[in-house]
């Protein structure tokens, strides 16, 4: 049992937060961010961002030393993922976050020798390929069908809600090689480059603002090269390598950003009329969120330590992203109804509220409710597979 | 950093959560609500001999010289089990105020004492107003030839009847600060006890003192200069009963699962259910979140920091979400677990007990946020990032 960080962890952290501090000045923020973009930053910068992060030895620091990784433990890892919230970091996502762990978990040894170097590099984007117009919490319902000719699979289907896809240089894509099966049997995954013929890309306009995808593969030819695992085995892929992303998912720099920036906003009293946080009304709340953002941050760093201990913990790491995600949305619930009038204007107007920000995330959060394994859905998966309720 | 317990600390853990079981059926345990005691003496006794009793001491006094987060895991498995003992009068209460004030002479006398489990001692704090500020202390300590004596009444006094002496905070002076302990022995003239009917399982007290003498070496650390030992106190305090309330909610989930799977309607486990496996998913989602912030809190009290915030935050925490996840656990279990002889109601009970000592949510609550503007780096905690300026 250790709470604090030790030397070197803080030595490592405040290294990080200079950097970050150094790359992403007001200037950089004013020039770079674009709301039509789900990750608020525009694509150019975004990739050059990532090339930043490969360069600094940042992307690969927790991958093993035979994949051309730092090694460094998980606790690092969960430091470099909450800083980078913190900071509002571009790309932060799933091709550095998930897509390199479920390559070196499942992936052939000439597929981790393509990929890997590159990846670690931050020179390749992705997007992954799981829900379809019909298989959303129900993932086992992929209709997408490879058809097996020679040396090629030949796929055709629907992929959606498909975030990213647009600048994704490949996709991790769960396709079902089996036509009489059903359910968990009979698929497969695939790693498809996207600039194969067939390949093409839909948007669609969300309510927070920015664009989301689905991807069509019509008649798709991919080398079996690309197949990854066994034939008709995607189903353990897809389960083993599901808790890589939400490991991620549970980091706590993006509540602590949010309450900090309420708190600063509490603080401040440009119009003579008192600090909102002399109210004791206010401060009240200010304190309830400070203790759900406490309650986050130490269970993340707790998921982080059994990670670090070499433990699988599963059930665990849903319940941090639920603790997460529900404290960022207690968050914007709660600031937005304390800014008043000012709350619903938007980012762009000069009379907006924390530059309009807690409205434009009380939309775009609205995702953290329903996606990645949404909140009911991940009360499911804790009762049952945490807790041994019967199905 | 490594939040996960080692080796000790989980043979520790383990260790007490299977004495505690099988140390007392709960017929046993309700039987004991009604007695002068509260505790079992045998019980306490064996807990003594495992080091328990002395376990925050160093060892020149008997003790254990384990550190607060260790004996946080054992109160957390004595609340897992509503094992009633005096191992918050006597040693979290009495035992470490005297290891920080006492004198030489004093913590000779009890500590050794205490350790062997041949000495229950207390402290007398709140009073009427139940208040945990030191303007509303009443009772008066006064200088007599050769001593002091002390009058005042004091309330929510923890086994005062078991008790061989109690260390009483009274008024010296005028000023709100001005505040001495003294330890009186139970069997001076002039005092009297009589047990409140509470909730919950700890034998808790009302202590009137009329005209109480006591020789001058009776203080405890400085006269007039109490206070800061006892705000020590009740933060140990508030930390240890959020360490309780989590071994109280572990019980209820665990009461509640086994029951969610064995309870057949309409032909199925009531655990099969969306709506029960939400509850018990919320269950134990807000358990989880009580038991790292108060690792965090017991972890914190070994701190040069002291730990003010995390106990505030953990305290204020499990205070809420304990309560709340045994009412839950009644709302699952339906009928069967309103009837006395289902040991469910004993956890609901200790739940709103512990809530209320030693700070309940709203006193916490007005720590954090008066803390907020007074002292606002230590309301934040450490390691954390300058604050954003740049929207203003």
């Amino acid at each position: 049992m250790e709470l604090h960080l030790n030397a070197d962890e803080i030595a490592f952290r405040d290294e990080l937060r200079a950097f970050l501090k150094r790359e992403l000045t007001p200037e950089v923020f004013a020039a770079n961010r674009d709301h039509s973009e789900q990750g608020m930053w525009s694509e150019t910068f975004t990739k050059a961002f990532r090339r930043k992060l490969g360069a600094a030895g940042y992307i690969g620091m927790g991958w093993p030393a035979e994949y051309g990784g730092g090694g460094r433990s998980r606790i690092y890892q969960a430091i470099f993922w909450d800083e980078m919230e913190y900071h509002r970091a571009p790309g932060l996502d799933r091709t550095v976050t998930y897509v390199p762990n479920a390559v070196m978990a499942f992936g052939s040894e000439s597929q981790k020798a393509a990929l890997l170097p590159a990846m670690s590099r931050g020179e390749l984007s992705w997007f992954v390929g799981y829900s379809e117009p019909d298989a959303g919490s129900d993932l086992a319902n992929v209709k997408t069908k490879a058809v097996e000719d020679g040396d090629h699979f030949v796929i055709t289907g629907q992929k959606a809600f498909s975030s990213d896809a647009h600048m994704a240089d490949y996709g991790w894509v769960a396709v079902r090689t089996d036509p009489a099966s059903s359910r968990h049997k009979g698929l497969t995954m695939f790693i498809v480059d996207m600039k194969l013929p067939g390949v093409s890309i839909s948007r669609h306009d969300t309510l927070a603002g920015w664009t989301h995808h689905s991807v069509n593969f019509d008649n798709v030819r991919v080398p079996r090269s690309m197949m990854v695992g066994e034939k008709d085995q995607g189903w353990k892929v897809i389960m083993g390598a599901i808790d890589f992303e939400r490991a991620a998912l549970a980091s706590p720099g993006l509540v602590d950003y949010q309450f900090d920036r309420l708190l600063a906003w509490s603080l401040r009293d440009p119009h003579g009329n008192g600090r909102p946080a002399d109210d004791p009304l206010v401060r009240a709340d200010l304190v309830d969120l400070a203790v759900e953002a406490e309650g986050a941050r130490v269970m993340n760093y707790w998921l982080a330590s059994l990670h670090a201990r070499g433990l699988m913990p599963q059930h665990e790491t849903s319940l941090t992203v639920l603790v997460k995600r529900e404290t960022s949305r207690l968050m914007d619930s709660v600031a937005m109804t304390m800014l008043g009038l000012h709350a619903p204007l938007r980012a762009g107007e000069p009379h907006a509220a924390l530059a309009g920000e807690v409205e434009l995330e009380y939309r775009d959060h609205l995702y953290f409710q329903f996606a990645a394994g949404g909140f009911d859905i991940t009360r499911n998966v804790i009762a049952t597979r945490g807790l041994g309720l019967p199905r | 950093m490594d939040i996960t317990l080692d080796d000790d600390q989980t043979l520790l853990h383990e260790t007490a959560v299977s004495f505690a079981q099988s140390a007392l059926t709960p017929n046993r345990i309700r039987e004991l609500e009604t007695t002068a005691d509260g505790f079992d003496p045998g019980v306490w006794r064996e807990m003594a001999q495992m080091g328990w009793a002395g376990a925050p001491f160093p060892e020149a006094y008997g003790g254990a010289g384990i550190g607060p987060f260790e004996l946080g895991l054992v109160v957390e498995a004595l609340g897992q089990s509503a094992l009633p003992s005096p191992l918050f009068s006597t040693v979290i209460e009495a035992g470490l105020l005297l290891l920080d004030a006492g004198s030489d002479a004093q913590k000779s006398e009890w500590l050794p004492r205490i350790a062997a489990g041949d000495a229950i001692v207390t402290t007398a704090i709140s009073e009427t107003g139940g208040g945990l500020a030191p303007q509303e202390i009443c009772a008066r300590i006064a200088p007599t030839g050769n001593g002091f004596r002390i009058d005042g009444a004091k309330l929510f006094v923890r086994d005062a009847g078991a008790a061989e002496a109690i260390i009483c905070l009274a008024r010296a002076g005028d000023n709100p600060h001005d505040l001495s302990l003294a330890l009186v022995r139970t069997d001076a003239p002039g005092i009297t006890r009589r047990r409140l009917q509470a909730a919950g399982g700890e034998a808790l007290w009302e202590v009137r003192f009329e005209n109480v003498s006591i020789d001058a070496d009776a203080i405890v650390g400085q006269p007039g200069l109490g206070w800061p030992h006892v705000a020590r106190l009740l933060l140990r305090g508030a930390a240890f009963k959020a360490a309780e309330l989590v071994g109280i909610g572990k019980a209820s989930l665990a009461l509640t699962l086994d029951y969610a799977k064995t309870r057949i309607q309409f032909d199925k486990p009531i655990g099969s259910f969306q709506g029960v496996q939400h509850h018990c998913a919320e269950m134990f989602r807000d358990l989880e979140v009580s038991r790292l912030l108060t690792w965090q809190a017991t972890g914190s009290l070994g701190d040069r920091l002291a730990g003010a915030r995390e106990v505030a935050i953990a305290k204020l925490k499990c205070g809420r979400a304990i309560p709340a996840l045994t009412r839950t656990a009644h709302q699952i279990h339906g009928a069967i677990a309103y009837y006395r002889d289902y040991p469910l109601e004993l956890f609901y009970h200790r739940a709103i007990a512990a809530q209320a000592a030693y700070g309940d949510a709203a006193y916490h609550r007005r720590v954090l946020a008066s803390m907020l503007t007074t002292d606002l780096p230590q309301f934040r905690g450490q390691g954390r990032h300058e604050l954003p300026v740049h929207y203003f």
